[in-house]
C-alpha cells in the first residue's frame, strides 16, 4: 500500500509503519522477558555461586559460573534413586496408555458403531474430573489390597487419569489417515488388526510419539498420588523427592535450583516439540492445529 | 501422502479371502477394542467414585480397619452447616474466577500479538510456551525462591513501587498470597490458552479483513465485528476448560501455602486433602469430595454442550 502513494504521503506512511514495527518488537520483547524471567532466575540461581545469590539485592546477571553444584546435589540427596523411580512409573504409565489408547482411538476414529458417541462422552467427562475426588476411595481400596508402596500400582492409577486425553489425541491423529487407504486394504483382504498394525501405526508415528510424551510426562510430573500412595523413602519419585528439599536452611540454593532444573529439562524439551498434538488432545479435538 | 504407493503395496500383499466372515467381526470389533478401556477406567475411576459416594453416607476409620458404620446424611448436614465449608467454596470461586480472567486475558493478548508476523517469531513462541511445559513442582520451587522475603529477586521490583521500602511477606499476607497463587497458576496456564486462541485466529480468512479495511473499518471495529465473533466459540470453550483446570489445581497451592495463611488460599481440593490426610477425617473428606464431584460434573456438562455446538459449526 505504502508504495502506491507518492510524494508527501509516502514519507509519513513509512514513518508510521516503522513506528509500528518498533512498538510491535518492544511489546514482544517485554512479554517474552516477563514470561521467561522466573525460568531465567532458576538458571541463574543454579549456575551462580550462592554468595552472589544470598545477598540483597542480588545481581540480575550471573557474576560467575560454576558446575560443582550438580555433583554436590547427587551426593547430598538420593536424586539418582528419585529419578530412577520416576522413570519406572512414567514408562509403565506410557506403556499402558499406548496399548489402550491405540485400540480406543481406532474404534473412535475409523469405525462406526452404536454407542460410539456415548463412549466419546464418557472419555470427555472422565478427563474433566479432579484427581482429588477419587484419591480417598483409591487410597482406601489400595490399603485394603496391600497395593500401597508399589510403583506399578501408582503407574496404573496415573494411566487411568491420562488415558482419556491420550485417546482423544490419537483419535485426532488417526482421523488424518485417508479412509481410502484403509478401505483398499480391507478390500484386499487385510483384517482390521493388521490394518491397524501395518497401515495406521506406521503412518501416524508423530502422533504416537505425542501420546507417549503426554502419558510419560503426566506420570513424571504427578505429585498428589505419588505422595499419598508411596510412603517409603526409597520409592519416592523425583516430583515428591524435590518437594522435600527446602530452600534456605537445609539445601543450598544452587543445589535446590539445580534439582528443579534437572527435573524440568526433559518435559520442556518434549512438550515444546509435541505442543500441537498435546493442545489438540486437551481441547478434545476442538482445535484443528 | 508419499506413503500412498508403499502402503497400497503392503496392503495388497496381505492375505486374501475370508471376506464372508468379516461382517460379524466388524460388528463386534469396536466393542472388543473399547472393552479394555471401559474395564480399566471402570475399576480405577468409576468404582472408586461409587465407593466415594457410598462412603460419604458412612463413618469411616481407615486407620483402625473398623467396619464402616452407616450414618445417613450426617456428613452432609455437617458440611452444609459448617461455615468453613462455605468459606472454602468462596475461596474456590474467587481463585477460579481470577485465574480464568487473568490467564485467558493474557492468552488472548499474546495470541493477538503473535498473530502478527515478525522476525524470530518461532523463537519467541518457544519462550512463551515454556511455563506451560514446566512441571508443577519445579514451578513451586522457583516461586518459593523468587518470593523469599529475605533474598527473593521479586523484592527488587517491588521496591521500585513508591511507598514500598521493606520486603513484603509475600505468602504470609492473605491478600498477597491469593494474588500470587492466581498469578503463578495463570503464568503456568496462559501459554496453552494463547496457543489455542492463536490457532482460532489463524483460521479466520484474511479476505474478510481486507474487505472490511477497504470499507474503511478501523482497528477496533475489525476486532469487534470480525476477530471476536471468529474466536467466540473458542473463547467460550477455553473459559470452561480454564474453570476445570483451576478447580482441579492442587500441587501449586498445596506446596506453596498449604491453603494458608489462615485459610486464605484453601480451595475445595486443598480442603479435602487437609481433612483426609492432616485431620484423618475420611468420612467428612469423602462428603466434601462428592460436593466437588457435583460441581465438576456441572462444569463438564457445559464443556460437552459447547463441544457439541462447536462440532456442528465446523461441519
Amino acid at each position: 500500500m505504502a508504495k502506491a502513494h507518492a510524494g508527501v504521503w509516502s514519507g509519513r506512511i513509512h514513518l508510521r509503519s516503522r513506528l509500528r514495527r518498533i512498538v510491535l518488537y518492544s511489546t514482544v520483547l517485554v512479554v517474552c522477558l516477563m514470561t521467561f524471567f522466573p525460568i531465567y532466575w532458576m538458571v541463574v540461581s543454579t549456575l551462580q555461586p550462592n554468595e552472589y545469590t544470598l545477598h540483597f539485592p542480588p545481581p540480575l546477571f550471573p557474576q560467575e559460573i560454576t558446575f560443582g553444584q550438580f555433583a554436590e546435589l547427587f551426593v547430598a540427596h538420593p536424586v539418582a534413586i528419585w529419578i530412577r523411580n520416576s522413570w519406572v512409573i512414567a514408562l509403565l504409565t506410557m506403556l499402558v496408555c499406548m496399548v489402550l489408547s491405540i485400540m480406543g482411538a481406532y474404534a473412535l476414529s475409523s469405525l462406526r458403531w452404536p454407542g460410539r458417541n456415548l463412549f466419546g462422552l464418557f472419555l470427555l467427562v472422565t478427563q474433566m474430573l479432579p484427581e482429588m475426588l477419587v484419591l480417598i476411595p483409591i487410597y482406601g481400596i489400595y490399603r485394603s489390597l496391600s497395593l500401597l508402596n508399589n510403583l506399578t500400582s501408582l503407574a496404573l492409577v496415573d494411566a487411568a487419569f491420562i488415558l482419556p486425553i491420550c485417546v482423544w489425541i490419537l483419535k485426532g491423529v488417526f482421523d488424518t489417515v485417508p479412509h481410502e487407504i484403509l478401505d483398499a486394504a480391507l478390500v484386499d483382504g487385510c483384517n482390521e488388526l493388521s490394518v491397524i498394525w501395518r497401515i495406521v501405526l506406521p503412518l501416524t508415528v508423530p502422533g504416537l510419539v505425542a501420546v507417549a510424551v503426554v502419558a510419560f510426562f503426566f506420570a513424571w510430573n504427578e505429585y498428589l498420588y505419588a505422595s499419598i500412595l508411596l510412603g517409603k523413602a526409597e520409592l519416592m519419585p523425583a516430583s515428591v523427592g524435590l518437594s522435600t528439599l527446602k530452600a534456605i536452611g537445609r539445601t543450598p540454593i544452587e543445589q535446590y535450583m539445580a534439582a528443579g532444573l534437572i527435573f524440568s529439562i526433559l518435559p520442556i524439551l518434549f512438550y515444546l516439540l509435541m505442543q500441537r498434538y498435546i493442545v489438540s488432545g486437551l481441547t478434545a479435538g476442538a482445535v484443528k492445529g | 501422502m508419499s506413503n500412498w504407493g508403499q502402503t497400497r503395496a503392503a496392503a495388497g500383499g496381505g492375505q486374501r479371502g475370508g471376506v464372508g466372515r468379516r461382517p460379524v467381526g466388524r460388528l463386534l470389533l469396536p466393542y472388543l477394542l473399547v472393552l479394555p478401556i471401559l474395564v480399566y477406567e471402570g475399576i480405577l475411576l468409576v468404582y472408586p467414585i461409587v465407593r466415594g459416594v457410598v462412603g460419604s453416607f458412612q463413618s469411616i476409620e481407615l486407620a483402625t480397619n473398623v467396619a464402616p458404620e452407616w450414618v445417613g446424611l450426617k456428613n452432609y448436614q455437617r458440611m452444609l452447616s459448617d461455615p468453613e465449608f462455605w468459606k472454602v467454596m468462596q475461596t474456590t470461586l474467587l481463585f477460579t474466577g481470577l485465574v480464568i480472567l487473568t490467564a485467558i486475558s493474557a492468552g488472548l493478548l499474546t495470541a493477538l500479538l503473535f498473530n502478527r508476523s515478525f522476525r524470530l517469531r518461532p523463537v519467541a513462541r518457544g519462550i512463551l510456551m515454556m511455563p506451560w511445559a514446566m512441571p508443577e513442582v519445579p514451578v513451586v520451587m522457583i516461586f518459593i525462591w523468587i518470593l523469599n522475603p529475605q533474598f527473593g529477586v521479586i523484592n527488587i521490583f517491588a521496591r521500585m513501587i513508591p511507598g514500598v521500602d521493606q520486603n513484603p511477606q509475600w505468602l504470609l499476607d492473605p491478600v498477597l498470597a491469593m494474588l500470587w497463587m492466581v498469578l503463578i497458576a495463570s503464568w503456568k496456564a496462559f501459554p496453552f490458552y494463547s496457543l489455542v486462541i492463536l490457532a482460532a485466529l489463524q483460521a479466520i480468512p484474511e479476505e474478510i479483513f481486507e474487505a472490511a479495511r477497504v470499507d474503511g473499518a478501523n482497528w477496533l471495529q475489525l476486532f469487534r465485528h470480525i476477530t471476536l465473533p471468529g474466536i467466540g466459540t473458542t473463547l467460550e470453550l477455553l473459559v470452561v476448560l480454564a474453570c476445570i483446570f483451576s478447580f482441579k489445581q492442587f500441587t501449586l497451592i498445596y506446596l506453596m501455602t498449604g491453603g494458608g495463611p489462615s485459610g486464605a488460599t484453601e480451595t475445595i481440593v486443598i480442603r479435602i486433602y487437609n481433612t483426609a490426610f492432616r485431620f484423618y477425617d475420611y468420612s467428612y473428606a469423602t462428603a466434601l469430595g462428592v460436593a466437588g464431584f457435583v460441581v465438576s460434573l456441572v462444569i463438564a456438562f457445559f464443556f460437552v454442550i459447547l463441544q457439541a455446538r462447536r462440532a456442528q459449526e465446523n461441519f
